[in-house]
């Protein structure tokens, strides 16, 4: 089967500006691109750079886009790819600094981020007393998420790191659920302190474009969402958006409905006055709308005790 | 140049724990990998790690496994070094977060494995490397060691009779650098990628083997190679684990009925079983479902998910063609206990090293055991070498003779041949002449054909003559140590004229223990591969 691929190229060494090559090449049945990367490699251009390791799914280190979507080379099949037309696009990751060619910056993309969260686990490490006694079903859940081998899919999927690539994302928030929900770890509450600082936890749109991605269905969005609870749990609570949580959460207990000028002032802080500040043009256009008529007031919903009832139920149900 | 006590090659579960030992020995350490850490072959193995816990177990039991799955060519007082601290390690890679699947009282499981006599093989899923590598990984920042990643070591720095340290060329910035060190420990990994098709990862070469025999080291036991049973044998090859086989799974012919083959036979024994059954039919299948669909996704979901991307089959329902396939060798540098070489500083462990554990046939679920007992190990004694040793200039002429041998190697055009051709060529040859049976004949052509492929790979020239993510370049650079190597398997295999563990002579088909109780030894004289023999010590 001849098959061209339009490869996406960028040399360092020369004008480093992007570019693409087209190789078209007589690749047999079952073929996967990576294969076929090689023998482009080999037989057509030399000057190519890939990367890839264990050749057969384990690893993650040769991860690119494929015809636009993010996939292991070395588990792609050629004829996958082909059923519009016998041509393939590979591109490296979107949103990540390239090197050259399809080898990008795994440092920045993710590895430095998963270093934010200090990724190990401080224990005892005395071992005269034996193993340390924990339920399969625990360590179960942990094994689920630490068979994720840093591909950077939920990455790469992820809405929010387009828009801020400072965002921890998907990857290094999972890798610190790990930790955090591992019994043996003793400085879990300061990883915990970590990702819910800014560019962690509280940015996540839950989108869900992360447990879309993963190839290996441990649900980033599930786990960023479990340190929310977790944070709220322990009361590491501070950033704007647990602010905006529990101003949200505390006006529809109190009236039914949720009080909007309250949750704008409480979302920015009460002490945060440059903050504070930049809400007045808005209050203003409010008001000039008809929209906040002063003098501004939240009255009770009708049922609004029931719904606090409710609300008080859940609480009780939680603890 | 930098300058470290103790500089360690490889970033896999040997050389990870090695450098955490050093470290927490008191040594300024630096790791130099040629892929990320968490990308090398050790995130391949499945199945599990040995250690006799439990009260039906012993050291004892776990040594005398160790010494038949070797077939008389353990070191004894190595194998009672491993078997006296593995359940150590273990429970402290358990203390450190590696997330072992648990019994009903939550204690660490063990399951059957290979030639194993007793349950031993702590395991989390299928996934067992892949766990261990990532805890020490994380260990391993925790202590904030420098770790280069994607660096190529180009050579070793042996100044008179020590190893003083490494050159390596680092891969994202384009540039050579030395790298000087007290004491150098080498951890690169097999070498079995000179197969095809292999078990191996793209990057398991061989490296730190040529390196060290080309300056001087001797290898040990380097016929010994084992073979998979159980392989997927088409594309790069897929290994499924042995666990499985002892959880329930059948070998089966086409129609799906049993054949009659010792499942708990040691490796060797296993696959040659597997490959005869093979010559004499159509074809032999691994038959997974007597496990259970639901054991099948809980306890082996990685082999699940790989047989439906890899082979493009359901483990649930469908039979997998299976054959032997070049797994890990036994053989590798020669070293003592302490990883120490016959190169005054330079220690070598793990897959890469032969001490004398694994004898003729490594016992499954003893790799990872092997690389973390031996690498806390040899990265203490290559810390206490170094605070002993007194400080030696690196040489100074050093990187730029490599720069040299880089640009004569970038110069000049190699008209039709390719690295690849060279590289398809020696798989083909290994796995026909030097594989799971050989004979004399079949290695003689063996031999004749490496060296020729040795003629052809000194002509090719790199034609890429970048620098910054030259795969071209490191690609020359491991073929070379493949093709080193490969001649030292064909030597030592034509040396031992009779048939042991993983060494099968057609020719020699019995085991000969009056002259051959014996490792094969080889070093590099004139040029040539030089063969001898060294008593095994019990």
């Amino acid at each position: 089967m001849q098959v061209t691929f339009k490869v996406y190229r960028k040399d360092p060494e020369k004008d480093g500006k992007p570019g693409r090559s087209n190789y078209t090449v007589d690749v047999p049945d079952g073929v996967t691109v990576l294969e076929s990367l090689f023998k482009i490699r080999d037989e057509m251009d030399s000057s190519l750079a890939f990367r890839c390791s264990c050749l057969r799914g384990h690893c993650g280190d040769c991860m690119v886009r494929v015809n636009g979507s993010s996939r292991l080379t070395c588990t792609a099949k050629v004829s996958a790819y082909t059923q519009k037309g016998p041509e393939i696009s590979l591109d490296p990751l979107r949103n990540v600094p390239v090197i050259k060619d399809l080898v990008f910056d795994w440092d920045a993309f993710m590895w430095n981020k998963i270093s934010t969260v200090k990724p190990w686990l401080e224990a005892d490490d005395a071992t005269a007393n034996g193993e340390s006694i924990a339920a399969d079903a625990q360590m179960k859940d942990l094994r689920k998420v630490m068979s994720c081998y840093q591909c950077g899919m939920c990455d790469e999927g992820c809405t929010v790191l387009p828009v801020d690539f400072k965002f921890l994302g998907p990857a290094a928030l999972t890798k610190a659920y790990r930790f955090i929900f591992d019994p043996r770890n003793q400085h879990a509450k300061e990883q915990l302190k970590t990702v819910e600082g800014p560019k962690g936890i509280w940015d996540c749109v839950h989108c869900y474009e992360a447990d879309e991605h993963c190839p290996r269905g441990i649900e980033p969005t599930k786990r960023i969402v479990a340190l929310r609870d977790e944070a709220y749990r322990v009361g590491i609570s501070n950033e704007k958006v647990a602010r905006h949580h529990k101003s949200f959460a505390a006006s529809v207990k109190e009236s039914g409905w949720v009080d909007e000028g309250r949750l704008a002032i409480e979302s920015e802080g009460l002490t945060n006055v440059s903050g504070l500040m930049k809400l007045l043009p808005t209050a203003a256009k409010a008001m000039v709308r008809g929209k906040a008529p002063l003098p501004y007031m939240h009255a009770k919903r009708p049922g609004a005790e029931q719904i606090k009832k409710i609300i008080e139920k859940g609480e009780a149900e939680n603890k | 140049m930098q300058e470290f006590d103790v500089v360690v090659v490889g970033g896999g579960a040997s050389g990870l724990r090695a450098a955490i030992a050093a470290k927490r020995a008191g040594a300024s350490v630096a790791l130099l990998s040629k892929s990320h850490p968490l990308r090398s072959n050790s995130a391949i193995a499945q199945g599990g790690i040995n250690a006799p816990l439990g009260k039906d177990d012993s050291a004892e039991n776990f040594a005398n496994d160790i010494m038949a799955a070797g077939d008389g060519l353990c070191e004894r007082a190595v194998v009672q070094s491993l078997v006296q601290d593995a359940t150590k390690e273990v429970l402290w890679l358990e203390r450190m977060g590696v997330p072992f699947n648990r019994d009903k009282d939550g204690r660490i499981d063990r399951r059957p494995f290979g030639s194993n006599s007793h349950n031993r093989s702590c395991y989390a899923d299928d996934r067992t490397g892949h766990m261990v590598l990532t805890v020490l990984h994380e260990q391993f920042q925790r202590l904030g060691i420098p770790s280069f990643e994607e660096w190529f070591v180009t050579s070793l720095a042996v100044d008179g009779e020590a190893c003083v340290g490494v050159t390596a060329l680092g891969l994202k910035s384009g540039k050579l650098d030395a790298f000087a060190a007290r004491a150098v420990i080498l951890a690169t990994g097999g070498f079995t990628r000179m197969y095809a098709p292999s078990t191996v990862s793209v990057g398991t070469t061989g490296d730190g083997q040529a390196l060290a025999f080309q300056s001087g080291a001797r290898l040990m036991d380097m016929e010994m190679v084992q073979f998979h049973p159980t392989v997927f044998p088409k594309g790069q090859g897929l290994l499924i684990t042995e666990a499985a086989l002892a959880s329930g799974a059948q070998i089966v012919n086409q129609q799906g009925a049993p054949v009659q083959i010792d499942k708990s036979s040691p490796r060797g024994k296993l696959s040659l079983a597997i490959s005869d059954a093979i010559q004499s039919g159509d074809g032999l299948f691994l038959d997974l479902k007597p496990i259970g669909k639901e054991k099948i996704l809980s306890s082996f979901p990685q082999t699940n998910e790989l047989v439906k991307s890899v082979a493009g089959l359901d483990s649930t329902k469908d039979l997998i063609p299976i054959r032997p396939v070049a797994h890990r060798p036994m053989g590798g540098i020669e070293t003592n206990a302490s990883g120490a070489t016959a190169i005054a500083g330079l220690f070598a462990v793990g897959e890469c090293a032969a001490n004398g554990l694994n004898g003729a046939g490594r016992l499954a679920g003893n790799t990872l055991t092997e690389a973390v007992v031996f690498g806390k190990k040899v990265g203490e004694a290559a810390a206490a070498y170094a605070k002993s040793s007194a400080k030696k200039n690196f040489p100074t002429a050093k990187v730029a003779d490599e720069e040299k041998r880089l640009g004569a190697l970038t110069s000049g055009n190699s008209a039709e041949d390719s690295l690849a051709k060279v590289h398809a060529e020696l798989g083909r040859l290994m796995n026909e002449k030097v594989g799971l049976v050989r004979d004399a004949g079949g290695l003689q052509e063996a031999l004749s054909g490496i060296k020729s492929l040795q003629e052809r790979h000194q002509k090719i020239k790199v034609r890429n003559a970048g620098r910054i993510y030259n795969y071209e370049l490191t690609t020359h650079f491991e073929v070379g140590s493949m093709l080193t190597l490969a001649e030292v398997v064909a030597c030592s295999a034509q040396a031992r004229s009779e048939s042991r563990g993983a060494h099968n002579r057609k020719d020699c088909p019995t085991t000969d223990n009056v002259n051959w109780k014996s490792h094969t030894i080889t070093k590099l004289a004139q040029g040539s591969a030089q063969i001898d023999k060294k008593p095994v010590a019990n």
